[in-house]
């Protein structure tokens, strides 16, 4: 078990995904209560008070961002939540889109009451369909039972939810880069000033929050804040879904508790590695957090990555994160060569091309690889890549450059000697392997 | 007003909303692609880096002008992270300037010049794009140079409002297209893109490879093709630069056609028709005075006019609207009292081209039927049957519609059939081989100057109207 649940503590059934079904564990009726007793600013300090921190890769305080909107300056607001889901490794929303879709739903409700939305959007990654079909469904049920819509229980509240389905761009979960994707204008992220709750979509103060985040609304209003606080540590509170992939026996997605040993989590809860094999490495969270190294570490003493536990705090001071919540794993034996032409690779075709240093770094740097992987490896690469990906750190308009950046130089830190090898002798030291074998 | 410090001194910021308004509006130079005054900022070419205190290095074009914020445009920093921007720009830039028109106003150029200067870091082989590709009958597009700073997109979007560009694939696959089914032909002002790129992608097809643009220069001028008057620049070459060995003709020659900016006319922008003056200007020029069609000396014919004049009870002029403000002074003053004048059209609008839009384009196709107006009253032209002598000044008349018995002077420039159907007919200079002013259809004056030498054999009205009244023939009354 990996600690106390707050999105994930009911059994699936055939039907849990109902709204009956959800009923029946008490749904909705934070909803009401909230309509009924507090104000949209109550339900703002709820969100601030409980410390949930953003669950779509940069773990900014919630409660923070939507302070940044006033609920009655008169203007049109947007809240949207993001279930893009796009980043490597990561299919945790999914698991609420299937299996609870009225939790997102209910805290989209309380969201849009809290900020003063009118219209609300859930923009759900194109590739996801059964994620879209439940939802949908979902969408369907509240409105047939005035959940959605003019007057919301009576309330006076009035809410309509829109389901958008993006195309299958990386860059689209970038949240101003969506709001071009709503608009249907090019999906080019935005430069920040002006900030999204000051002018997001159709120019409209806007939160762009990921589907776990606002997900947690629901249980927060309905458990309250404190208890909300008692879960977790007390800088990281609540729990994390993680979904978790790679080299690991039981991949698959876990709600974890912050703060769980990192240890149990890989060995216990997951089952340990395939094939018996040592820890070799760990993306927390996504591509785009920092590689840590496990047993042949090189940063870290050996064996770190399994002394740690899983919360913002720990691994922000490893010099990583929890990202997006989605783990790999990868066992000894791999070659980390390989495996960051294929995370460059990737980059490279979904850098949206706007600005200069993404747009060409992130090729600049995939080329390199390619050819070092192919066997013309240079010794002034390695300084080459450096270059590029230090250049890119905080010189984009969006966090895409940057993560490139941070992947390449996280890896070249941890495993210079393999980069070093397959440059010296054109080959991979461990064969060029990504299988575990 | 906020107070600004950059590089030290106090700036205040007036109007300005952001540090590279600001720092350009006060003399600091901060180089910059994708910001234009114009257009939107997207900030997407990152060149435009400065330095605040406290806050380190970030773009000047999006960042607002705070009170007491302190700015530094060129520290070690700065200077640092834009070479190395500059690296990136050229990554996979061909660097192809031996064969590119831009070469010599190029930004990419200069600042390479200024900021960089050094060799390429990368090693690798650059990504090939299509080059030449057709945009319009008009423009072609090198997707080699281009930096994708998005300027074009963004001018058919907020300037022109055609909508036809925009950016197709992503990352470094990156390509500026016209929407589907388009093609830039369908935006009238679509020449001003290549001016706004900041290196050579968009290039004229008709000044494709004429002319290094350093062996060039421009004379102010006036558009004459509608009631907007915009201001241009005629590029011709360079006196200095003049080869003997080359047909005159060549050497004086209007290479090509951009705008001169004037806030309360034009703006930066002309249309396309402004880029073709040469529709105009080039057609084939009468050079010769006649006298119902055949050949005479130029005072043959202001005697023969003379003699009309003095013949004459009922005479009628109809004015050109192409005439400048100086040459209808001129008449007024010399034959003023002769003639009861009317301003006509010169020309109206043609087959296809656009009538009058929000942007500039005007319905009058005159450059000064203001200025002509003010001096000759707005009645439409109107000539009495007994009339016995009409003097035609400009183009736009049909002579079979003159009353029968009417003597008629026609004084033009070009080689029309009327040039022949005259009693008189007497050779003028064109815009471009005198200077003058218009007045436009908004009451500004804007000033052309002369950049072609006149033909042998032609004369300026402002000569002529003296020479048709002077003293002897008929007093001035
Ligand atoms: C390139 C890029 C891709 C992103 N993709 C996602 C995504 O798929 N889902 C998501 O929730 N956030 C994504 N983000 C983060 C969002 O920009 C945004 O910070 C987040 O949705 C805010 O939600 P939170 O505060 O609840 O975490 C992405 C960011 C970047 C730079
Ligand atoms: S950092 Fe990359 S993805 Fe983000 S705006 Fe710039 S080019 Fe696009
Ligand atoms: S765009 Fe500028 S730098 Fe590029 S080839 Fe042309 S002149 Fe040279
Ligand atoms: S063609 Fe020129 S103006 Fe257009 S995006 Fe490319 S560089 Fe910019
Ligand atoms: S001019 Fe500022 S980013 Fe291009």
């Amino acid at each position: 078990m990996t600690g106390r649940k707050v999105l994930t503590g009911f059994e699936i059934t055939a039907d849990s995904h109902t709204l009956a079904a959800y009923r029946a564990r008490g749904g909705y009726e934070a909803l009401a209560r909230a309509l009924e007793t507090m104000q949209p600013e109550d339900v703002t300090q709820e969100i601030v008070d409980s410390g949930i921190q953003g669950r779509g890769g940069a773990a900014f305080p919630a409660g923070r961002k939507w302070q940044g909107i006033d609920p009655h300056d008169g203007q049109p607001h947007y809240l949207i939540a993001n279930a893009d889901e796009g980043e490597p490794g990561t299919f945790k929303d999914r698991w609420v889109l299937e299996h609870d879709p009225h939790a997102l739903l209910e805290s989209m409700l309380l969201g849009s009451y809290a900020l003063g939305v009118r219209h609300a959007f859930v923009y759900i990654r194109g590739e996801y369909d059964r994620p879209w079909r439940r939802l949908d469904a979902a969408v369907e049920e509240a409105y047939a039972e005035g959940l959605f819509g003019e007057n919301i229980l009576g309330s006076g509240f009035s809410c309509d939810l829109f389901v958008f389905r993006g195309a299958g761009a990386y860059v689209c979960g970038e949240a101003s880069s969506l709001l071009g994707s709503i608009e249907g204008t090019r999906a080019w992220p935005r430069n920040r000033p002006p900030r999204m709750t000051v002018r997001g979509l159709y120019q409209a103060p806007t939160v762009v929050n990921n589907v776990e985040t606002i997900a947690s609304v629901a249980w927060i209003i309905r458990n309250g804040a404190q208890a909300f606080r008692e879960i977790g540590t007390e800088k990281s509170p609540g729990t994390r879904l993680i979904s978790i992939s790679g080299h690991i026996r039981y991949p698959g997605v876990y709600e974890v508790e912050l703060g769980y040993s990192w240890t149990k989590f890989l060995h216990e809860d997951c089952g340990g590695l395939l094939c018996n094999k040592a820890l070799k490495a760990v993306i927390p969270g996504g591509i785009s957090s920092q590689v840590l190294t496990g047993m042949d570490a090189k940063v870290l003493t050996p064996g770190e990555v399994e002394g740690m536990t899983l919360d913002h705090e720990v691994l922000r001071a490893a010099g990583s994160s929890l990202g997006s919540g989605g783990m790999i794993v990868i066992a000894a034996g791999t070659c980390m060569v390989r495996l960051l032409q294929i995370m460059l690779r990737f980059y490279r075709h979904e850098s949206c091309g706007q600005c200069t240093p993404c747009r060409e770094g992130t090729g600049w740097m995939h080329r390199i690889i390619d050819r070092i992987v192919a066997g013309d490896g240079r010794p002034e690469d390695i300084g080459t890549l450096y270059h590029i990906a230090r250049f890119n750190d905080g010189t984009t308009i969006c966090g895409l450059g940057d993560a490139a950046g941070y992947a390449a130089i996280a890896m070249l830190d941890n495993f210079r000697d393999e980069f070093d090898h397959y440059i010296e002798h054109g080959h991979s030291k461990f064969g060029g392997n990504l299988e575990c074998q | 007003m906020p107070v600004i410090f950059i590089n030290g001194e106090a700036v205040d910021t007036g109007e300005h909303r952001t540090v590279l308004q600001a720092a350009l509006a006060n003399g600091f130079y901060v180089p910059h692609f994708c910001w234009h005054p114009e257009l939107s900022v997207v900030g997407n070419c990152r060149v435009c880096l400065v330095e605040q205190e406290g806050r380190g290095v970030n773009i000047a074009c999006n960042m607002p002008v705070v009170d007491g914020m302190r700015i530094e445009t060129d520290s070690e920093t700065v200077r640092a992270q834009r070479k190395a921007m500059l690296q990136f720009i050229l990554l996979n830039h061909p660097v192809d300037c031996g064969i590119c028109d831009k070469a010599g106003e190029c930004a990419l150029q200069d600042y390479h010049y200024a900021y960089n200067g050094e060799p390429a870091l990368s090693r690798e082989p650059k990504q090939k794009g299509t080059k030449f590709y057709p945009l319009s009958s008009r423009i072609l597009l090198d997707n080699e140079r281009c930096i994708l700073c998005s300027r074009c997109v963004r001018f058919t979007r907020e300037v022109s409002k055609s909508n036809v560009l925009g950016i197709e694939y992503r990352g470094d696959s990156a390509l500026v297209r016209p929407a589907e089914d388009r093609t830039l032909d369908d935006d009238p002002y679509s020449d001003n893109v290549i001016d706004i790129c900041p290196v050579g992608a968009l290039l004229s097809r008709s000044f494709l490879h004429q002319a290094r643009v350093w062996y060039l220069e421009p004379t102010p001028s006036v558009c004459p093709r509608c009631a907007r008057g915009c201001n241009v620049q005629l590029w011709h070459r360079k006196p200095e630069w003049r080869l003997k060995g080359l047909d005159p003709a060549q050497n004086t020659r209007i290479l090509r056609v951009t705008p001169l900016e004037n806030p309360r006319v034009n703006g930066p922008w002309i249309c396309n028709r402004g880029r073709d003056l040469g529709e105009v200007l080039e057609r084939p020029r009468a050079e010769q005075a006649l006298q119902k069609g055949a050949g005479v000396t130029m005072m043959e014919a202001i005697e023969a006019t003379r003699a009309l004049m003095a013949e004459s009870t009922r005479s009628i002029a109809l004015v050109s609207s192409w005439a400048s403000n100086e040459e209808l002074r001129a008449f007024r003053n010399a034959l003023g009292d002769n003639f009861t004048s009317f301003v006509k059209p010169d020309r109206l609008p043609e087959e296809g081209e656009v009538v009058e839009d929000e942007l500039l384009i005007r319905a009058d196709k005159n450059p000064n039927t203001r200025g002509a107006q003010a001096l000759f009253g707005s009645d439409p032209p109107e000539i009495p049957e007994d009339a016995d002598l009409i003097l035609v000044w400009g183009e736009g008349v049909d002579f079979g519609r003159l009353p029968r018995g009417a003597k008629t002077v026609f004084l033009g420039s070009w080689l029309l059939p009327e040039v022949g159907h005259a009693d008189v007919f007497i050779p003028l200079s064109i815009q471009t081989e005198r200077r003058g002013h218009y007045t436009n259809f908004e009451g500004v004056v804007s000033a052309f100057e002369s950049c072609q030498p006149r033909p042998e054999g032609v004369i300026d009205a402002e000569t002529l109207f003296p020479l048709l009244a002077a003293p002897g023939a008929w007093g001035r009354g």
